[in-house]
């Protein structure tokens, strides 16, 4: 099973909803992991994954190669779902 | 009428103190070139008037540094050996503050020789002559003087012994850098304070351009680094109307040559110019109204004159290609192409990429500079840029209000924080905040000196930078940028971690960390303080060198298996800034690529090099390279950089760095490439950048499969 990377910022709009999601997603047993973009290790995954805006979703594989982003916007669950399955 | 003043017994006591002075056969040669009578009452004034301490430990010194050259039985004395024996009592007695304000700066006649005699590599951009060794004496002075005074004991200290490096102490009175606008000149004319004459509008180009020289000079002597100019194209626009193509090129190549021929004609640096050219109308000067001769408003937008602004920046072009009159390319002034989403839609921009592509294969002169999304800014420096934000796009309404500074660098010596960690991330992560706010210090302390100059406003010494032309000073310090540099991050994650960046994603990423966490510093420190602080790619032309000479002395053990370079020959450097190892064979997409993961933290601008040697890659394979690099890519900006060799002896210059000239066969021949940001003689670089530039990696396999 691969990852679900959540890039989030305090005071940005639409960033609680992409926060719920994935702890929809982490209570059903996905790997999630939730990155503040105003501290060191959230800014820096952030710019190794070119993210420009928040809330950003990537989804990885395995292998560690990305399979599904969502850049600045929030997916529905059922649509990041499908690709986790 | 006359003064009747009253003593009272002590002060009556105090002054036959100092009056009585020794009758002593002994002349002090002076520093105002005449020599005096010993009067041992000059030393006790010296003391009142610079130092802060009392009139009877004043009297003290005084007699205790006369009773010692009588002692000596020396017949002569100098000033500055006076004042050393009355800075060494100082010291003896504690009063180490006071002797600090006693100082007297100044060089050995051995340096001031060796100064005359030899050309100053801690800046290529000097030529060596008599006016730049005037300019290096002053730096060497005013460099002491900054250290003892303008900054505090832990700022100074830091920097002596290489944590930090606050660059350009040589112009400890000068801000940084800038940009301007040309409409500034365009509208107001040539009114300089302490000018002897005053000029109006130009009416006519070739007066405009000579207008932006003298303007650019008179700048560069209030600033320490790079003069940039906004959109140049478009702001000569409403100036080339009317004139034929033969007109235009040549106002091209007058502007070129002016700017590239400065140094010569004023014996000091060169103007380190960089001119910002945009083949569309950038979107916040489409409705702006546009200038003409003589100053008036045409009654055109800027939008209605993309013909000639197409026109004038094909020129320019044109004479880049052609090079100066031995085939070498142009050292200055720096052409600096705009790459954004307007530009793709604009008519004539896939010609237009093919002629600055070719430019780019053929001379190197193209720097890219890609502002993806909305993002509008202007570049400086060697990478400097700054980004417009809301209140600049409404100075965009009246450009001559657009104009920018950076007041100060200083640069964070990376490796040496990891080798003072050990291994240990909180303590690494700790001491960068600790120079951090080191730095930030040392940015408070020049504006507060910079702020005291400028108090003195048009009678003061920084007079250009407070004229108030258009209703504000020309320096507008409240957005003033201050610049927190880095060096080294590779060798620092090279010895953290045990990988150089390019040999592990995991020591990537602890690269991007420690930038992260610079950057969210900066950020704090802005609110904290009230000052714009960003970080920096620092150029570090020296500063690499410095840095990696005083750690193989203060760090032998933790700097020789990281430091880069030959250390057997001392042609020794750390990788600048966040750039990977320049010796390594990295596809040079993926270099960008990675390298441009970097940028979007370093809000003041980056660059990333793509060495080209002597290989000449096609113009169209040059111009997709650019076209991925603005798409898949977060890339700042970027450059390629050939290698040539020109011949003193038959005037021809060829590609390649080789040690004879491959016309004649003479070995008087000089080698040319860029040494950070810039075009210039590799006679002129220091051991560090001799270093680096035998290990740059040329791209030679990638440019033969057409990669680039």
């Amino acid at each position: 099973m691969g990852s679900v990377k959540i890039f989030v910022k305090p005071g940005c709009h639409f960033c609680p909803a992409a926060e719920k999601i994935g702890e929809i997603l982490k209570s059903e047993g996905f790997p999630v992991f939730h990155y503040n973009i105003e501290t060191p290790d959230g800014l820096a995954e952030a710019a190794f994954y070119s993210v420009m805006a928040t809330p950003t979703i990537i989804l990885e594989d395995e292998s560690e190669t990305t399979v599904a982003q969502w850049r600045g916007v929030v997916p529905q669950l059922d649509e990041i779902k499908s690709y986790l399955r | 009428m006359s003064t009747v003043i009253k003593l009272d017994d002590k002060l009556k006591a105090q002054m036959a103190d100092i009056l009585e002075t020794t009758d002593m056969a002994l002349f002090v040669r002076t520093s105002d070139e005449s020599m005096h009578d010993w009067e041992r009452e000059k030393i006790v004034e010296a003391l009142m008037r610079e130092t802060v301490i009392d009139r009877d430990t004043a009297i003290l010194i005084s007699k205790e540094v006369e009773a010692e050259i009588i002692k000596s039985g020396i017949k002569m004395v100098t000033a500055p050996l006076i004042r050393e024996l009355v800075n060494a009592k100082l010291i003896e007695k504690g009063l180490e503050d006071a002797r600090k304000m006693h100082t007297r700066l100044g060089m050995p006649i051995y340096d001031v020789d060796q100064l005359i005699l030899h050309p100053n590599k801690e800046n290529a951009n000097v030529p060596h002559g008599p006016e730049a060794t005037n300019l290096t004496l002053a730096e060497t002075i005013k460099k002491e003087y900054a250290l003892l005074s303008v900054f505090s004991d832990d700022v100074s200290d830091a920097h002596m012994i290489g944590d930090i490096h606050l660059h350009d102490l040589g112009f400890i009175d000068r801000p940084y850098c800038s940009g301007q606008s040309l409409e500034y000149i365009k509208k107001f004319g040539l009114n300089l304070p302490n000018s002897l004459s005053m000029a109006k509008p130009a009416k006519h180009p070739e007066v405009l351009l000579a207008h932006m020289v003298k303007f650019a000079a008179a700048l560069q002597s209030h600033f320490a680094g790079a003069i940039g100019w906004d959109a140049i194209n478009i702001f000569f626009a409403p100036y080339i109307e009317g004139l034929s193509d033969k007109d235009v090129k040549q106002l091209a190549q007058m502007l070129i040559f002016e700017f590239s021929q400065q140094a010569v004609a004023r014996g000091g640096q060169a103007i380190f110019t960089d001119i910002n050219l945009y083949w569309e109308v950038p979107k916040h000067f489409e409705d702006v109204e546009a200038i003409g001769p003589g100053g008036e408003f045409t009654g055109r937008k800027y939008s209605e004159y993309i013909h000639h602004s197409h026109r004038f920046v094909k020129a320019l072009f044109e004479v880049y290609m052609e090079g100066d009159g031995s085939g070498r390319p142009f050292f200055f002034p720096k052409p600096l192409v705009h790459i954004t989403e307007k530009f793709f839609k604009t008519e004539g921009h896939e010609e237009f990429l093919n002629l600055i592509s070719e430019v780019a294969a053929e001379k190197g002169n193209t720097y890219f500079v890609f502002d993806r999304g909305e993002t509008a800014k202007i570049s400086e420096c060697c990478r400097l840029s700054f980004k417009l934000d809301e209140n600049d796009l409404k100075d965009a309404k009246q450009p001559w209000r657009m104009r920018y500074c950076a007041l100060q660098n200083v640069t964070l010596n990376l490796p040496r924080i990891a080798y003072k960690a050990k291994g240990d991330d909180s303590r690494l992560f700790a001491e960068i905040y600790r120079l951090m706010e080191l730095a930030a210090k040392a940015h408070r302390q020049k504006k507060d000196f910079i702020e005291k100059l400028l108090s003195h406003k048009e009678k003061g010494p920084l007079a250009l930078l407070t004229m108030e032309r258009d209703g504000i000073p020309y320096l507008r310090m409240h957005r003033a940028t201050f610049l927190m540099g880095m060096l080294g991050l590779n060798e620092m994650v090279q010895y953290h971690t045990g990988y150089q960046m390019h040999e592990s994603k995991e020591a990537f990423k602890f690269g991007l960390k420690v930038i992260a966490h610079m950057k969210l510093i900066t950020d704090r420190l802005s609110k904290t303080y009230g000052m714009r602080f960003v970080l920096e790619q620092t150029p570090a032309e020296s500063t690499a060198y410095r840095f990696a000479k005083l750690d193989i002395m203060r760090y032998p053990k933790e700097a020789k298996d990281v430091i880069k370079g030959d250390i057997s020959n001392n042609e020794i450097y750390y990788t600048n800034s966040t750039y990977l190892n320049n010796s390594v064979e990295i596809n040079p997409i993926e270099r960008v690529r990675q390298e441009g993961l970097f940028h979007p933290m370093i809000e003041a601008g980056s660059l990333t090099h793509v060495w080209l040697g002597e290989a000449k890659p096609s113009a169209s394979s040059l111009s997709n390279f650019i076209k991925k690099v603005f798409r898949f890519t977060l890339n700042d900006q970027i450059a390629f950089s050939p290698e040539f060799t020109t011949c003193n002896s038959c005037g021809r210059t060829s590609r390649g760095l080789s040690d004879t000239c491959v016309y004649c066969g003479s070995s008087d021949v000089d080698g040319i490439t860029r040494i950070t940001g810039y075009f210039t003689k590799i006679s002129s670089w220091n051991k560090g950048k001799l270093g680096e530039l035998k290990d740059r990696y040329r791209n030679k396999a990638f440019i033969n499969q057409g990669e680039i």
